[in-house]
């Protein structure tokens, strides 16, 4: 019997342990820092104990009642600990609160277990034995509990797995407590039924644990996640909820199948419909074939080249089913030609010539994307224009991004190209900029390909208006020693975002 | 009973073994020591086996050198020879290459020369990178082009910006101010003999002259004291404050630069080699040069050259070794360098840092280390080639030229790879090969009193016909000042010879 009870604080010494390490692993995973985030959920978690410790002298009667009251409640909490702080992160900006919240609570509930039980079982035994054994099974539970975390419980179960299987230990703790002190308790039936309904409760945050631990990944990505891969050049993942189908290359949204054919429509046809006789394309960027498929509807068009640094990215829109109907298999079109190189470099060492360039680059979010939105960019492309061809410029939202948008503007012209600037809605977007750079006067197409589902010969020559607060604002050109793009562009999200 | 194998498995498996780290491969690179240590000892040298009459002989194919050779040609005078005693010419911009890009050993950029500027404007635009008013955009420093490690973190740019208080920047821009007073005088210019005036500036050490100007500022002398070590190779107490004011003072860029290339200097070494090659002799050491009635005799191991003039563009403290009758070269103290040139087939891990052109590590000893793949236009880089720079400024140059000839190889990679892991802790997953060249005499440092001294201006005037050209005159080794020293050297020599 005996053996049995200390075996009762070695587990619950146990559960403790793993709530304060679920707590700090969980918190260095989403906010990094894990010097910061052990050391002050430590000091809190142990801190918290010590109130409880405290409060203990307030409890006079009923002990093993309370006592069972309290696991069940520890069981609760810290069971659910990780799905709630899960949860928090993906879903509220108060996870810092509720981390530190569920610290304390847990905290404060395990400081009164030890107290709580030393006082039960001092009619039991010697004061000197009671304190030794209760201690020594108090500090193995915690080695046990820090032993199996990392060995056993964080690779194979999971965070929210083991938090819950540990809430489970608690309630059993709780019930078996009911039956070891029967004679001192009075109400053993309600407490019974309560612990029951805390183990149905954890059984079934069992059931539903894997999603709760996808809830973190997927809050980023809002919907289910299809495809994500990291490559040595960037994170892909594709996400899918009902009939959408969404791009993020390094967690930066690149389409939205409800409403790309706006943005791809309005980066290729202004351009390349007042090309009659364009024989030769150039896509730079733009692995995803989208801005092809919209070249492709052109009978004229005799090649097109697309440059982009991944191939893990225009491998999987060539060959994954939902991707390449996306695309309407442009990618594997025969007119179509895949390099897989940096855009820069290939532009450096080739010679070739085309009709119309299409630059579709991810936003200027570091110095190193930021060189494929600079004067020497366009300089260089501007070398490979044939006579009276066209380059097109993805430019980011000169809404939301406005000085940023002008400066890539800005940037074209530097290149010794007219430029005409236009802008179109995209509802997963918002207001997006692109440019065309040219060396002749350039005018907006009288006619369009059939089929387009956003563009037509009305509408087409509106979006080179700007409202008045999209105008041109001062920006200075970005060039390779002064990317002044990508520190415009970090304060204009900066600012959105706040 | 324990298998063999589990036997000698447990004690990895309780980590009892040496963690292993990868092997890193690598040498030491271009010592000349050996060469150097026979000359001073003036041990025998073979007697040459030809004669060649050559009115004008330069001895050394530095930048000073090399410039030198330029001046004669724009001239149209083709009748000289280049001497240098190692393998390869280019002196402190020598450069290397390997699988995965050119990188310097030594000096690796020119700041964008100003208006005034007017030699070092007529070269680069020669070699293309100056054209209708503008830079060559390949050429002018990526951005970003430095930062620095402090408060475990990288700041943009190297001076200390995290961390510093009101104070300190108060301090940074009363400095900023004292230096466009002294930019105003017109005494601080590159070339600096265009402006330099006796100053008392020179009388005292660079960290004398902040203090008695009321500059406490932690943060603010950690930077100009990185500046005396990076451009003279010694500590702000050991450097003539009129030099260190001259770092600051003597450039008001008007284009955010500066001029770098993957290889350095070596990119302008190599233009102007390829130019000269005919005149070139390499591996040929000039041991000895003898006046004698109207011609001098400068002898090598293969050929004794009958010159009518010698243009001296190897460092001056040679001379008195080598020159019959010239003085021991007082007062010239030269800082050894140690540089590495360090392969990485992985990039350090870094999140949301981008690598600078520049590193730099606040409150390190050494220099930090450039990377030579920056001028790539590629977007994405997985390999790269960093050149480490340490200038010894803490020891007094003779007990760091000791120290750098008494460690081996092993010793100097251990103290870089810990010196980049206080920013760089997986560093040694990351290296996979690392060569270290050591120069004992890299850079001419200028001492307090160097500059304005009689020991340094007698140099300026020839030895009979021997026309000394190093950057060493001005009291400090950049490019601009090699350039404009072996030029007018050549003009001197060239009047002589056509005198004669």
């Amino acid at each position: 019997m005996s053996i049995a009870l200390f075996l009762s604080v070695f587990l619950i010494a146990a559960c403790g342990l793993i709530y304060e390490l679920i707590a700090g692993t969980l918190a260095s995973y989403l906010l990094g820092d894990t010097v910061f985030q052990f050391s002050t959920i430590i000091g809190c978690y142990l801190f918290a104990m010590g109130i409880g410790s405290y409060l203990s002298r307030f409890l006079h009667r009923g002990l093993v009642a309370r006592f069972v009251s309290i696991e069940l409640m520890v069981g609760v909490v810290g069971g659910f600990s990780s799905s709630i702080l899960f949860l928090a992160f993906a879903y509220t900006e108060a996870f810092r609160f509720i981390l530190y919240a569920v610290v304390i609570l847990v905290g404060t509930l395990v400081g009164l277990e030890i107290p709580l039980l030393m006082r039960i079982l001092k009619e039991r035994f010697q004061f000197r034995e009671l304190v030794s054994h209760v201690l020594t099974f108090d500090y193995l539970g915690a080695l046990g509990a820090s032993l199996l975390f990392p060995i056993l419980l964080v690779p194979k179960l999971g965070l929210v797995r083991s938090a819950l299987v540990f809430g489970i230990f608690n309630v059993v703790v709780a019930l078996w407590s009911t039956y070891v002190f029967r004679e001192q308790i009075g109400r053993s039936q309600v407490l019974r039924a309560g612990a029951i309904v805390v183990l149905a409760l954890l059984g079934t945050g069992m059931i539903f644990a894997n999603r709760i631990s996808s809830a973190a990944d997927n809050s980023l990505y809002a919907d289910e996640v299809i495809f994500s891969r990291n490559t040595p050049y960037q994170r892909i993942v594709l996400t899918k909820w009902k009939d959408d189908l969404r791009l993020f290359l390094n967690s930066h949204l690149q389409f939205s199948s409800r409403d790309e054919y706006r943005y791809h429509e309005a980066l290729v046809h202004p351009g390349l419909a007042a090309l009659p006789g364009a024989h030769r394309v150039l896509v730079l960027g733009g692995g995803d074939g989208l801005a092809v498929r919209e070249i492709l509807k052109y009978p004229s068009v005799e090649s097109v080249t697309l440059v982009d640094l991944d191939p893990e990215m225009t491998h999987l829109f060539s060959t994954h089913p939902v991707m390449s109907a996306l695309n309407l298999h442009s990618l594997t079109n025969p007119r179509v030609h895949v390099i897989n190189a940096d855009a820069l470099r290939w532009l450096d060492d080739n010679t070739e010539q085309y009709d119309f360039i299409v630059a579709d680059f991810p936003d200027p979010t570091s110095y190193a994307l930021g060189k494929l939105f600079t004067t020497t960019f366009y300089r260089l492309a501007a070398k490979h224009l044939a006579s009276g061809g066209l380059i097109v410029v993805q430019s980011t939202s000169p809404l939301f991004a406005r000085q940023s948008y002008w400066c890539i503007v800005e940037s074209v012209k530097q290149a010794g190209l007219r430029v005409y600037p236009y802008h179109v809605y995209v509802p997963s977007f918002g207001e997006w900029g692109y440019v065309i750079g040219s060396f002749a006067p350039y005018e907006p197409p009288k006619e369009l390909p059939t089929g387009l589902r956003f563009l037509s010969t009305t509408n087409v020559a509106e979006l080179f208006i700007f409202p008045v607060d999209m105008q041109p604002v001062p920006a200075e050109p970005n060039r390779l020693n002064d990317q002044v793009l990508v520190r415009y562009y970090e304060q204009e999200w900066k600012d959105v975002a706040h | 009973m324990l298998s063999r194998r589990e036997f000698f498995g447990a004690p990895a498996l309780i980590g009892l073994w040496r963690k292993t780290d990868r092997k890193i491969t690598g040498s030491f690179a271009n010592d000349s020591f050996p060469l150097g240590h026979r000359l001073r000892d003036r041990a025998p040298f073979r007697a040459p086996a030809r004669q060649l009459r050559v009115p004008i002989v330069i001895v050394g194919g530095g930048m000073a050198g090399l410039n030198a050779a330029w001046h004669l040609d724009k001239r149209g005078f083709r009748d000289f020879v280049i001497l240098e005693m190692e393998r390869q010419a280019g002196g402190n911009s020598r450069w290397g290459e390997n699988e995965i890009s050119k990188f310097p050993w030594a000096a690796h950029y020119v700041p964008v020369p100003a208006k005034g500027e007017s030699l070092a404007r007529e070269l680069f635009e020669e070699l293309g990178l100056f054209r209708d008013g503008k830079w060559d955009e390949r050429i002018l420093c990526f951005d970003p082009q430095e930062r620095l490690f402090i408060n475990g973190h990288w700041q943009e740019g190297i001076e200390p910006e995290d961390g510093a208080t009101q104070r300190d920047r108060a301090q940074y821009r009363r400095f900023m101010e004292k230096i466009s007073e002294f930019r105003a005088t017109g005494q601080f210019t590159v070339p600096m003999e265009g402006g330099a005036k006796p100053s008392p500036l020179d009388r005292v050490s660079m960290a004398d002259w902040l203090a008695q100007q009321g500059f406490d500022s932690v943060p603010l002398r950690w930077y100009i004291n990185y500046a005396c070590r990076d451009d003279y190779g010694a500590l702000s107490k050991d450097t003539s404050a009129w030099a260190g004011v001259q770092y600051f003072a003597s450039r008001e860029p008007e284009e955010k630069g500066p001029l770098t290339w993957p290889e350095g200097n070596g990119w302008i070494a190599a233009r102007l080699i390829e130019k000269f090659r005919r005149y070139l002799r390499t591996g040929d050491a000039v041991y000895r040069v003898a006046p004698s009635g109207n011609t001098i005799r400068v002898l090598t191991e293969q050929t004794e050259y009958i010159a009518d003039a010698v243009i001296w563009a190897a460092p001056t403290f040679l001379a008195s070794y080598i020159i019959e009758g010239a003085p021991r070269a007082e007062g010239f103290q030269y800082s050894p360098w140690l540089t590495a040139n360090l392969t990485l087939d992985r990039i350090p891990g870094q999140k949301n840092d981008e690598p600078a052109w520049d590193n730099v590590i606040y409150d390190s000893p050494t220099l930090g280390y450039v990377n030579a793949t920056h001028m790539n236009l590629a977007t994405h880089i997985d390999r790269t080639v960093w050149t480490f720079y340490w200038s010894l400024a803490e020891h007094a140059p003779n007990d760091a030229r000791r120290l750098l000839l008494a460690q081996d190889w092993n010793y100097w990679k251990e103290a870089i790879l810990n010196d980049l892991a206080r920013a760089h802790p997986d560093i040694r997953q990351c290296v996979a090969h690392m060569d270290i060249m050591r120069i004992g005499h890299a850079t001419a440092r200028p001492a307090p009193g160097f500059i304005f001294s009689e020991e340094r201006t007698r140099w300026l005037k020839p030895l009979g016909n021997i026309f000394f050209a190093n950057s060493d005159l001005s009291g400090f080794s950049i490019f601009e000042e090699a350039q404009y020293r072996g030029v007018e050297a050549a003009k001197r020599a060239l009047h002589a010879v056509s005198r004669g």
